[in-house]
């Protein structure tokens, strides 16, 4: 079943341009200048229900503005959308009670009470019975691990410790789709693991599609089956994940470390290397052109192997090539 | 509904999360109130009588006072719309399901009630103290249920001005404007009464009036026909309102740019 599908979609902004200074100010005042800022320029793409799909661009890319759109919030100026079955800015409150959102930059939760007077307030809001949403703030309290945490007023927890809470409030009313704009912007390694974990687990176990938008690579990896990569309003590229890697991570990275001291212009046919230490190596090489098989029976041959490693190149590195080859490609 | 009395609710609980802010801020009557005291007690020995158009001085007081606590406690409902919109945060407050309109008609009577409460007091101990009594104890009551629809009718027009804000995102001016007017109109600084009968004529025909002057006048003069009139005047002007509200507000949401992120 789709759970989202989206054609030619379109939003543009008019802001006010003026010029430095105040003699600018002055003169935007009786002749203000308007800007079109093309926010979304004829996004069309589709999503399963219980899909796990990522929304990737850099900042200003449109990502957010698309988010926004398919919650309702905000009336796109061409195009069609249906999420759910429901044209979001038409169908906003029908559709607020389908899905759960979390806007990474935003508090949902009340900033001076406890999180659990949120989580009652929502199963007001989202019109539960008592009796339910008791059973699900124990479910989800333990899928989060924020037993400790509900009784804290909001303002007092770490950013970490309430975005796995405000995740947590999102999926209170047992949602369909949740759409997370950003859930891991200024997350450490560790709370970015554990906010992804729970995610992972309730998508799997509710069968809740999740749209994530994030311009961390990382979260990706992680979380997504699917990659829709976003600039400047359009889609640049999109596929699953595992083809995404396939596609684009031909290039290895190689680390080799010998018995013996290595020579200074150390060179093998095929690689290129990076760094040469008094034993060890760096290189990469690209698997279209030279097989793997042969960059290790080339490295072996060149004296006694201690240590090999072999790496992928870190996915925002593809991920900028994915940018690059789209700008050269207008 | 109960959705929105939930609502009222938190926002109750929210608004004691920090209690020596709330009675710090409703210091302020303290010095309000005792300059008024000096003011009219100038005013009225000037006149050389007790009593001016219907009001002795201590009615005058004591009508001030409860003014003063209508406004000092009406919440600044168009700046947190205002501010929702320039920071973007107002997203979340749409995609709930719960009207938008009854949403803020329900946090912001969550947060007036202590302070007012808080205002109320402190205000009745010092007017009390300067003046005496306050003149009749169905007074209180009456006032009461006026001051519901006083606000009610702050939130509209409130929320008239921060519905603007989804156009032209700060609102500050229009906030400024509306305040002046409550104060002049509203008869905040200056009892109706005083004013020249045409102006009087004028102010009480406004919303403004029904605001402020309406509830405590009633204060002061508690008679069930003023008490009536009051709430009907009330009533129509919310009706009309409401209606402009709603019918704004489906025409902005459409307008709405959400800034950052």
């Amino acid at each position: 079943m789709t759970a989202i599908s989206v054609s030619n979609l379109q939003k543009t902004f008019q802001t006010k341009r003026k010029a430095a200074g105040l003699g600018g100010s002055v003169r935007a005042l009786f002749q203000p200048e308007y800007a079109t800022v093309e926010a979304v320029r004829g996004l069309s793409f589709e999503m399963e229900q219980g899909e796990l799909l990522g929304f990737i661009g850099p900042n200003g890319a449109g990502k957010s503005t698309t988010i926004k759109i398919l919650t309702g919030i905000l009336h796109p100026n061409g195009g069609q959308a249906s999420v759910l079955g429901f044209t979001p800015w038409k169908e906003r409150q029908k559709l607020a009670f389908q899905i759960g959102t979390v806007f990474g930059q935003r508090p949902q939760l009340w900033y001076h009470l406890p999180a659990i007077d949120t989580f009652t307030l929502f199963g007001k809001i989202y019109e539960l019975d008592d009796a339910f949403t008791k059973k699900r703030i124990a479910f989800l309290t333990e899928a989060f691990e924020i037993g400790d945490l509900l009784e804290t007023p909001v303002r007092k927890l770490s950013l970490g410790q309430r975005m796995r809470c405000e995740v947590a409030a999102s999926l209170l009313h047992k949602p369909k789709l949740l759409l997370l704009d950003e859930p891991s912007i200024g997350l450490d390694v560790v709370a970015k693991q554990h906010i992804r974990d729970a995610i992972r687990t309730m998508s799997a176990e509710e069968g809740v599609g999740v749209l994530l938008t994030s311009h961390d690579a990382s979260d990706l990896e992680a979380l997504c089956h699917r990659v829709i990569i976003v600039n400047h309003g359009q889609i640049v590229y999109q596929d699953k994940v595992s083809n995404l890697k396939r596609k684009f991570l031909t290039r290895k990275l190689v680390e080799v470390r010998y018995a013996e001291e290595v020579a200074k212009n150390f060179a093998l046919e095929g690689m290129e290397t990076l760094k040469t230490g008094r034993y060890g190596v760096k290189l990469t090489f690209d698997t279209r052109q030279t097989p793997a098989d042969a960059v290790l029976s080339r490295l072996s041959s060149a004296g006694t192997l201690v240590d090999i490693t072999i790496s992928d190149p870190p996915l925002e590195e593809v991920i900028a090539m994915i940018y690059e080859q789209a700008r050269e490609e207008k | 509904m109960k959705k929105y009395w939930h609502l009222f609710k938190v926002q109750l609980i929210n608004s004691l999360a920090y209690p020596g802010e709330l009675i710090g801020r409703s210091l302020v009557i303290f010095p309000f109130m005792w300059i008024f005291y000096q003011l009219w007690k100038v005013t009225f020995a000037a006149n050389g009588s007790t009593e001016i158009n219907g009001l002795t001085f201590p009615m005058t007081l004591w009508y001030l006072m409860i003014a003063e606590t209508i406004e000092l406690s009406r919440p600044r409902l168009a700046n947190t719309i205002s501010e929702a919109v320039k920071d973007g945060s107002i997203a979340y407050t749409l995609n709930k399901p719960y009207n938008f309109l009854l949403y803020h008609f329900s946090t912001s009577m969550g947060e007036t009630i202590f302070r007012a409460l808080v205002n109320a007091l402190l205000g009745s101990a010092l007017v009390w103290w300067l003046v005496g009594a306050p003149p009749s104890l169905l007074g209180w009551p009456l006032t009461l249920l006026t001051m519901l629809g006083a606000w009610t009718l702050n939130f509209c027009l409130s929320a008239f001005i921060g519905l603007a804000a989804f156009i032209v995102e700060d609102t500050s001016a229009f906030q400024w404007i509306y305040q002046k007017m409550a104060f002049i109109l509203g008869g905040l600084l200056i009892p109706l009464d005083f004013y020249p009968e045409w102006l009087q004529a004028i102010a009480k025909a406004l919303p403004f009036a029904s605001m402020t002057y309406g509830p405590a006048r009633l204060f002061v003069s508690p008679t069930i026909p003023a008490f009536l009139s009051t709430l009907a005047m009330q009533a129509i002007w919310i009706l009309v309102l409401a209606i402009l509200l709603t019918i704004t507000y489906r025409r902005n949401i459409s307008h709405l740019a959400l800034n950052g992120g």
